[in-house]
């Protein structure tokens, strides 16, 4: 199962995020550990400025903005 | 891209700290874009204007020697550049809380025109207590500017 981190301190974009990750999941039946990560402290522990941002098994793949449909689908049939 | 590194909790000081380090060396950092600061800009001897936007291409434009402390309208902007900072491997930074609106609140001079901001004022004190406590006690005076 890969464990998904969206970072972000609450913004809609981190909020739209975290739901279309869930919906594309769902979508290709792929099963995922989603996780909100809000607190300001460990987001910056990631060393990027821009949110939503996205880590998928420990690995920062996505920094600033909605990441596309296209995008999640490759992450979770990687 | 990066992994995760575990930053400690930043070091938060108030103005009135913030004045001290300052007459001690530190260098102040004002991560606000430069129309906000171009409009109304602490009045300390030294200070340096990076907008948060810009710091990860100019962070390496930093003394990560020297005393650090960085500033914003309220403390938020600045809290983030902190941490980044630290990410960064900086170890002399601190935030200060409450930013220029609280400095203002604390009299402390500023350059460019006053402004009020009802909605920050109302919500705290610039002793860190509710707002009734903070004008009972008088502590809110009205800030010097140099215009």
């Amino acid at each position: 199962m890969k464990e998904i981190k969206v970072l972000g301190t609450g913004c809609a974009n981190c909020k739209s995020t975290i739901a279309l990750i869930d919906q594309v999941a769902k979508a290709k039946g792929v099963e995922v550990k989603l996780e909100k990560v809000e607190e300001l402290r460990d987001i910056m522990g990631y060393g990027f400025m821009s949110t939503p941002g996205v880590v998928i098994d420990g690995k920062v793949v996505h920094a600033g903005g909605v990441p596309g449909r296209d995008k999640i689908e490759q992450w979770l049939t990687a | 891209m990066n992994d995760h590194t575990t930053l400690e909790e930043a070091k938060q000081v108030c103005p009135t700290t913030t004045r001290r380090l300052v007459s001690e060396g530190a260098l102040l950092l004002d991560v606000r874009e430069r129309t906000e600061v171009a409009s109304l800009a602490f009045d300390a001897p030294a200070i340096v204007n990076i907008p948060l936007f810009e710091l990860e291409q100019r962070w390496s434009e930093l003394p990560k020697d020297r005393e650090i402390v960085l500033v914003c309208e309220s403390g938020e902007r600045s809290l983030k550049a902190t941490y980044y900072l630290q990410f960064q491997g900086f170890t002399h930074v601190s935030n200060m809380e409450g930013g220029l609106l609280k400095w203002m609140r604390k009299g402390f001079p500023v350059i460019g025109k006053r402004y009020e901001a009802p909605a920050a004022a109302a919500t705290s004190s610039c002793c860190g207590g509710p707002a009734s406590v903070a004008s009972s006690a008088g502590c809110c005076a009205p800030s010097s500017t140099k215009e």
